[in-house]
């Protein structure tokens, strides 16, 4: 056991007196990750990360027996189309008190806060000739992406149903005044109000962009998730940088000469995969530090964290010690190499982040053991606790083990 | 009392077509002796080597070091041994000293034992002031040192050295010479592969001389050398009377063969030491001046051509 140790800290030392391999580790993940969450405006569309929308709803329910609806409040009909869960994969709404609500988007904790104003149902639901109007308020941080955009469109398809509800209304409305009820003449025009403008509602949606300056809004998202995929990706070729010490001290003959030690061969290889495991968990662990120093990511709970790195470390090296143990020489371990962490990445999620569940994109990301850790990855900065990522974290596992063994099966036939 | 013994030993590089690197050798070494392969490149001395070091399979034969056998006991014969091997194998972004650490775990040392032995081999390599210095700021006479002290760790009881002069200046090369002669007197067994016959003749003990993978002959240098016969060859010129003179000389003490080779004489004798004088004398009471003396004692290289009608050094 401590021969391994010798071994790994050994290539540790060396990894660590590297320079060129310790900018591709770790100064390449956090550049790039620097370099697109800044081109991704710090939050949005590069995962479909749920956009978090606070809702004040301070509508009172009306009982209008004039114009035939049932007693209803026209802000919880809002509240529920954004509560929909068709909507769950895109929107994460809590309802809080107007003050709460607009806190929550101030310090970062939602994109939007939609407020729905005291007069929204007896608006919706007035058969007033003079059309009365009203505005649900989208309260929306502008530094959050286009998180915001999505917001409005959502609201404001849920205006346009309720509009149609009341024009609806307003024809039932018309009818009993064709049939000889009273105040035809009003309704008429309320009708033709509705006609002749298109449609268009009598509820508007108002933007109003919170002050900016005070408190700077937190970075939740988008900066964990690039730099999640940048690290998995780029553990890949830490550990391809280790697993190749196989290739070159076979080569340079400090191999064949630790197999003229007394040190067997099982526990020399047994170093050497130490050596690629430990690495990768070190670049793992300074990515995630220094990604929670320079860009403030909250990457979640802490055994959370520790499960994704244990997990992403022991794929990466698995699959860094399968390619080695399937190449002949260093040049064509950093050839096919590339290429096999290139499609990987791609696959998987690296540069795009995870798909939309359902989508063919996200079943052919769930292929890979890199897309199921950015799963992973994803979920624990939206605060998931260890229940969430038990398929992200197993199933990579059951990767590398695979990988492992043959990694394995292939260094005993060669070193036989 | 054979510490190595080697039987009909051979290795065929992927068969069946490959090179037949080592084809049938069988030699003993005694315990407490320098014993020397030597013979020209690809002779087959390192896949030897390699098969005793349990590096490589034989592909038939089999030797024992130390009473167990390469093919069926390979661990007990790793803990006796201690492999120089020919080109450099060691790590240069680490220290001499980081390296000697670090082979010492490899050979099972650990703790104070492991400090203790690396200060005594910087001591032995004369590398005590460079011991922090990485390898690769290192000359290759030093390099050469380290590689051989990784071996010594361990205080093997036979120790394979392959080549372990080649491309290095006289002065390391004399220091590691005499270190390995140091090394036989405090009793521990060498086998050393070379292809310069002054080494061999130097430092072995025993010599084997092998050739195309076969070993073609063994024995003690003088043996071998019996091989081409013990008389040296002394060629004289002379100002003149040259026939006058080669009549003379063969009627003197030790010469045995005494004739005209064209423009000079081509004498047999037997101790060019104690003969010279004679023939100087010789030539003195004649009047006739000798002008340039050539002695060619019988060695190696001699032995080499005789056995294959190829000079060892090409
Ligand atoms: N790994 C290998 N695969 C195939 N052939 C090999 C291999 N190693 C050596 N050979 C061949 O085996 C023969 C013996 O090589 P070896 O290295 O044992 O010779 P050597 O006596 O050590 O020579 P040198 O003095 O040049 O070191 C040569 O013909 C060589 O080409
Ligand atoms: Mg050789």
């Amino acid at each position: 056991m401590s021969r391994i140790f010798a071994i790994a800290w050994k290539d540790l030392r060396s990894t660590m007196r590297n320079v060129p391999a310790l900018a591709m580790m770790l100064a390449a993940p956090l550049a790039l990750s620097a370099l697109l969450g800044f081109a991704f405006g710090g939050g949005g569309n590069f995962s479909i990360s749920a956009t978090k929308v606070a809702v004040a709803d301070l509508d009172a329910p009306v009982f209008t027996s004039s114009s035939g609806v049932a007693s209803s409040s026209a802000g919880q009909t809002v509240v529920g189309i954004l509560k929909s869960p068709q909507l769950k994969d895109i929107l994460q709404v809590s309802e809080k008190p107007i003050a709460a609500a607009r806190r929550s988007v101030d310090g970062g904790k939602a994109a939007a806060a939609v407020i729905i104003p005291a007069d929204f149902s007896s608006v919706i639901f007035s058969t007033s000739s003079t059309t009365p109007r009203t505005a649900i308020e989208l309260y929306e941080n502008p530094t959050q992406g286009i998180g915001g955009s999505i917001t409005e469109s959502i609201v404001d398809q849920a205006l346009l149903e309720l509009n149609g509800a009341r024009a609806a209304a307003q024809a039932a409305a018309a009818v009993a005044t064709a049939n000889g009820r009273s105040h035809d003449q009003a309704v008429q025009k309320a009708i033709k109000t509705f006609v002749g403008q298109g449609g268009s509602s009598g509820v508007a949606v108002v933007q109003r962009p919170p002050q900016l300056g005070g408190k700077k809004s937190k970075d939740v998202g988008i900066t964990g998730l690039v730099l999640a995929g940048m690290m998995v990706f780029f553990m890949f070729f830490g550990a391809s940088n280790v697993a190749r010490t196989i290739l070159t001290e076979e080569r340079n003959g400090t191999l064949p000469r630790l197999f003229t030690t007394p040190t067997p061969r099982r526990v020399i290889l047994g170093g050497k995969f130490a050596s690629t495991y430990l690495t990768v968990l070190a670049q793992a662990v300074i990515i995630v530090v220094a990604g929670r120093l320079f860009f403030a990511i909250d990457w979640g709970a802490l055994d959370v964290v520790a499960l994704l790195i244990l997990a992403a470390a022991a794929v990466a090296s698995s699959l860094g010690l399968l390619v080695i143990s399937i190449v002949r020489t260093p040049a064509q371990a950093g050839a096919i190499g590339a290429g096999v962490y290139l499609v990987l990445g791609l696959l998987g999620g690296s540069f795009t982040g995870t798909a939309q569940s359902g989508t063919t994109y996200a079943t052919v990301e769930r292929l890979t053991p890199n897309g199921w850790l950015l799963v992973g990855w994803d979920r624990a900065l939206r605060g998931g606790g260890a229940a969430d990522i038990v398929w992200p974290v197993l199933i990579p596992l059951v990767f590398a083990v695979v990988f492992f063994a043959l990694a394995v099966f292939r260094f005993r036939r060669r070193f036989a | 009392m054979s510490i190595v013994e080697v039987q009909e030993l051979r290795k065929q590089y992927d068969p069946p077509k490959g090179v037949l690197a080592v084809d049938g050798v069988s030699f003993d070494i005694a315990q407490g002796e320098i014993f020397s392969l030597l013979g020209p490149n690809g002779a087959g001395k390192s896949t030897t080597i390699s098969m005793l070091s349990c590096l490589l399979h034989p592909s038939g034969g089999d030797a024992l070091v130390d009473g167990h056998s390469v093919v069926t006991d390979s661990q007990a014969v790793k803990e006796a041994i201690g492999v120089v091997p020919q080109d450099i194998a060691l790590y240069p972004d680490m220290s001499a000293r980081e390296n000697l650490v670090f082979w010492g775990k490899m050979y099972g040392l650990a703790g104070g034992e492991l400090q203790t032995r690396v200060d005594e081999v910087l001591e032995l390599i004369t590398l005590v002031d460079r011991q922090k210095d990485r390898l690769e700021k290192f000359s290759g006479g030093m390099k050469r040192r380290v590689n051989i002290g990784v071996a010594l760790l361990h205080k093997p009881r036979v120790l394979y050295l392959d080549e372990p002069t080649v491309g290095i200046d006289p002065q390391s090369r004399r220091s590691i010479l005499d270190g390995i002669l140091a090394l036989r007197d405090q009793g521990m067994t060498i086998l050393y592969t070379t292809h310069y016959m002054a080494e061999a003749q130097e430092l072995s003990d025993r010599i084997g001389i092998v050739d195309h993978g076969a070993m073609i002959a063994v024995g003690t240098n003088d043996e071998l050398v019996k091989i081409v016969g013990e008389e040296a060859h002394v060629d004289l010129r002379v100002d003149h009377y040259l026939d006058g003179m080669v009549e003379r000389w063969a009627q003197v003490l030790g010469v045995t063969k005494a004739m005209i080779d064209e423009d000079h004489a081509v004498l047999l004798v037997q101790d060019a030491n104690e003969v010279l004088p004679r023939l100087f004398e010789a030539a003195a009471a004649a009047g006739s001046r000798i002008t340039e003396v050539n002695v060619t004692e019988p060695n190696l290289e001699m032995v080499f051509l005789h056995l294959t009608g190829r000079a060892l050094r090409e």
